[in-house]
């Protein structure tokens, strides 16, 4: 009888175990960014916002990702001494290779998002979707769901999404939450055009 | 503690249930669906630099100004322009889906052009005096409907077709109350963005035995019997008494009565369903001509042009002349049912149509050879029934095609040897050198007058996004209007009117059309019938069943469907070329259990 109980127990312990700490370790795929990107030091040391580089264009469409050419405007020549820049001026900028960036925020293709009407309009922070990115000394790993192909920010970090409270995460709930505490306007159409 | 058999299923049930209160399985059936979404086969759209392009809608002659959102220079959504001053930033779900119609699974994708080339050649070497080369063209009033037009000036007995055709054009912005005899003016019935700006200025009366979306929206609704709109208009005129008239169609007499009120507020427009109905002639009784009827206005056009074959209707040819009948279907327009053309075709005729689709003429001619659809399209837009200015707007193409097609225009031309050229850049080039007009760009918004720009930038505009528009001026007479009814037999065997309430342009169907027809039901899809429960009770028709649709020229299996609303006596069918093949102008017809 005792012995039943322990067998249901560990069982149900390994389980837990399983589902809770080592599930979220093997969900996730890690990838290295191309080059570790600080943008501490950008916006302490060069003064740099965060729309100087990820910018509107002039008809309103977000830029997202700076492309090279936005990067060698200032790091056409090494400015420090630090091996991070070398190796970005080494294998970029002297070939002009484009860095394959991994974008964390990248929706899936049926979802269409306006920064424009968020940033400018809504006046929300950048950090309310991305959290404080431009603060960090050095870029995440990329983390994507090998199953679903989305990264990891898009379910927002903790795989339980318990923990969000509303405040990370960029699911279709997310936006709908978002939407719905402000007393905005959602509908289907509005994002799967 | 022992392993026993057991204690191994224990284990195995606490591990489920533990499972269960972790977030893994959870996760993994969200996982599964999004992967599911994923699989190869199902096509994604591409990355790349998103872009902002601008063009004209060609699904009907509305030709609404669209800016399409691209990406990788691939069109993923399309919205109107603010900006253009007749469509007013909006599109009907028509033109919302319009970039999802070149990879429509009913598209022709191919067909013998070398052997129809071959075929007209020898049909016209070979054919006899008196018969004819026609040119049926559904969309008229294009740059390409003169390429036809000279070109059957250049063949010997060539002949330019094309359905009965409007002289005039309506302003409906000075009208006050519109009597509607069946129009369908929220539902496809001209600019649909022109249409709602001007709706707070005029009260509709509506004349439809049915309840359409027009009816519906409309301020007085007069739900007739079928075929009565002329008594309701003699009514309205004052010439018979409300209480016959009210007794004769089966409309409230109150309600007719407030009808009869409502036009004393203001200029009053009569509109029918088709345009070249009798039901017109009452304008001129109105007061209407030279206010809210004026005179169509086309853009201009080179000199040389002006040589061009007139267009004539279809009854004007005579019986057994065309020896050769070349269709441009490739862009939704009017349809002359197959029973009006087929008695003046030659014995041995070649027919060609030039379309998308298999549903339209194809199923008639010898050759159907695949065009071009929006938004590959380069071509301009005819004038709409609603635009009272002249314009001249090009439907840029937004991609290449996507299956090999043939160009109507260049074909035609080959055909009749008339030497390649760019029309639309000569007609651009007449239009900017008469000066007159302003040139409307939508990426600034900005109007320019033609004066102020050089022929290479307004040739430039009119392709990256913008369109002519010449002043309005003093509006003219549109002439007479003396439309005549066509005659058909009475068929007392037919019990049913047939009406069709679902005003469909032929063509591909829009994907979003489809899902509302085919998955909600919400609209009357091309093969189902609705029947009042009266009639479908003395048929013994029930609900979902198929039965066959049949008239004096043929039969269509369909599913009936029994709406309440639909009146006795009445069969209610979704227009479109397989229905106007089966009914004319005036249908009759019987629904009987398959």
């Amino acid at each position: 009888m005792i012995g039943g109980k322990i067998a249901f127990a560990s069982g149900m312990l390994l389980a837990l175990a399983g589902g809770w700490i080592a599930f979220p370790r093997i969900l996730y795929r890690t990838r290295p960014q191309p080059v570790d990107f600080s943008h501490k030091i950008h916006a302490e040391k060069a003064g740099a916002k965060c729309e100087d580089c990820h910018a509107f264009r002039d008809d309103g469409t977000y830029a997202g990702i700076p492309t090279l050419d936005r990067c060698t405007s200032c790091h056409a020549a090494a400015m420090g001494a630090t091996a991070e820049e070398k190796s970005f001026i080494d294998n970029y900028v002297t070939p002009n290779r484009e860095p394959q960036w991994l974008s964390y925020a990248r929706q899936p293709e049926n979802v269409y998002f306006s920064h424009v009407a968020h940033v400018k309009l809504g006046k929300v922070k950048c950090e309310r979707c991305h959290g404080n990115e431009g603060g960090s000394a050095n870029l995440r790993p990329f983390q994507v769901d090998p199953i679903s192909g989305y990264s990891r920010d898009i379910w927002g970090r903790p795989v339980n999404r318990i923990a969000l409270r509303n405040e990370g995460g960029m699911k279709m709930d997310d936006c709908v939450d978002c939407h719905r505490r402000q007393g905005l306007e959602y509908s289907c159409l509005g994002c799967h055009k | 503690m022992t392993t026993t058999r057991r204690n191994l299923f224990k284990f195995v049930g606490g591990g489920a249930m533990g499972a269960l209160l972790t977030p893994a399985p959870w996760r993994l059936i969200t996982d599964t669906a999004l992967w599911s979404e994923n699989w190869p086969g199902i096509p994604r759209p591409a990355r790349g630099e998103i872009t902002t392009r601008f063009t004209h809608c060609t699904l009907c002659p509305a030709g609404c100004a669209v800016r399409a959102r691209c990406v990788a220079g691939q069109p993923v959504s399309l919205t109107g322009v603010n900006p253009h001053p007749i469509s007013r930033g909006a599109l009907c779900p028509w033109g919302i889906a319009g970039h999802q119609l070149p990879y429509h699974p009913a598209r022709v994708r191919q067909g013998p052009m070398r052997e129809a080339i071959a075929a007209i050649e020898r049909a016209i070497r070979k054919r006899s005096a008196g018969e004819r080369v026609a040119v049926l063209d559904l969309r008229p009033g294009r740059t390409v409907s003169w390429t036809y037009r000279r070109a059957m000036a250049a063949l010997d007995g060539g002949l330019y077709v094309t359905p009965p055709q409007s002289a005039y054009a309506i302003d409906l912005a000075a009208a006050k109350t519109v009597v509607s005899f069946g129009a369908p003016l929220f539902d496809g019935w001209g600019t649909p963005g022109n249409v709602f700006a001007a709706r707070t200025n005029f009260r509709l009366i509506q004349v439809e035995p049915v309840e359409s979306r027009s009816a519906a929206l409309a301020d007085i609704w007069l739900p007739i019997r079928p075929g009565t709109e002329a008594v309701i208009a003699l009514a309205l005129a004052g010439e018979i008494a409300v209480a016959e008239a009210a007794r004769v169609t089966g409309v409230d007499e109150k309600t007719l009565g407030a009808a009869k009120e409502a036009m004393a507020g203001g200029p009053v427009l009569a509109l029918a369903a088709d345009p070249a109905s009798p039901l017109m002639n009452w304008n001129a009784k109105l007061g209407a001509l030279g206010h809210t009827v004026v005179a169509r206005r086309e853009s201009p056009v080179p000199d040389t042009w002006k040589k061009a074959a007139p267009a004539t209707q279809m009854a004007a040819a005579t019986d057994g002349t065309i020896r050769v009948l070349l269709i441009d279907e490739s862009l939704p327009g009017g349809y002359i049912p197959w029973s009006e053309i087929a008695p003046k075709l030659a014995p041995d005729a070649v027919v060609v149509a030039f379309t998308s689709s298999s549903e339209g003429y194809a199923r008639h001619a010898q050759c159907a050879l695949p065009t071009a659809v929006y938004p590959e399209t380069a071509e301009d837009v005819g004038p709409a029934i609603d635009t009272v200015a002249a314009v001249f707007r090009i439907s840029t193409p937004l991609i290449a095609a996507v299956v090999p097609v043939v160009n109507p225009g260049q074909f035609v031309s080959r055909i009749a040897g008339l030497p390649p050229s760019d029309a639309l850049r000569e007609r651009a080039d007449v239009i900017h050198k008469a000066g007159s007009g302003m040139l409307i760009g939508y990426a600034d918004g900005k109007s320019t007058p033609v004066k102020a720009v050089t022929a290479d930038d307004f040739w430039k505009t009119l392709n990256q996004g913008g369109c002519w528009m010449d002043s309005t001026g003093k509006q003219t007479l549109p002439g007479k209007l003396e439309f005549t009814a066509s005659a058909e037999p009475a068929q007392d065997e037919l019990p049913l009117t047939v009406v069709a309430t679902e005003p469909r342009r032929g063509g591909l169907e829009s994907t979003l059309l489809s899902k509302l027809e085919r998955e909600s039901n919400l609209r009357l899809s091309a093969d189902r019938v609705a029947l009042s429960p009266v009639d479908a009770r003395a048929g013994g028709i029930e609900n979902g069943a198929r039965c066959v649709f049949e008239t004096a020229r043929g039969r269509l299996s369909v599913a009936a469907m029994i709406d309440a609303a639909v009146p006795v006596g009445v069969v209610e069918v979704a227009g479109g070329p397989r229905v106007a093949d089966l009914c004319g102008a005036n249908g009759r017809a019987r629904v009987v259990r398959a």
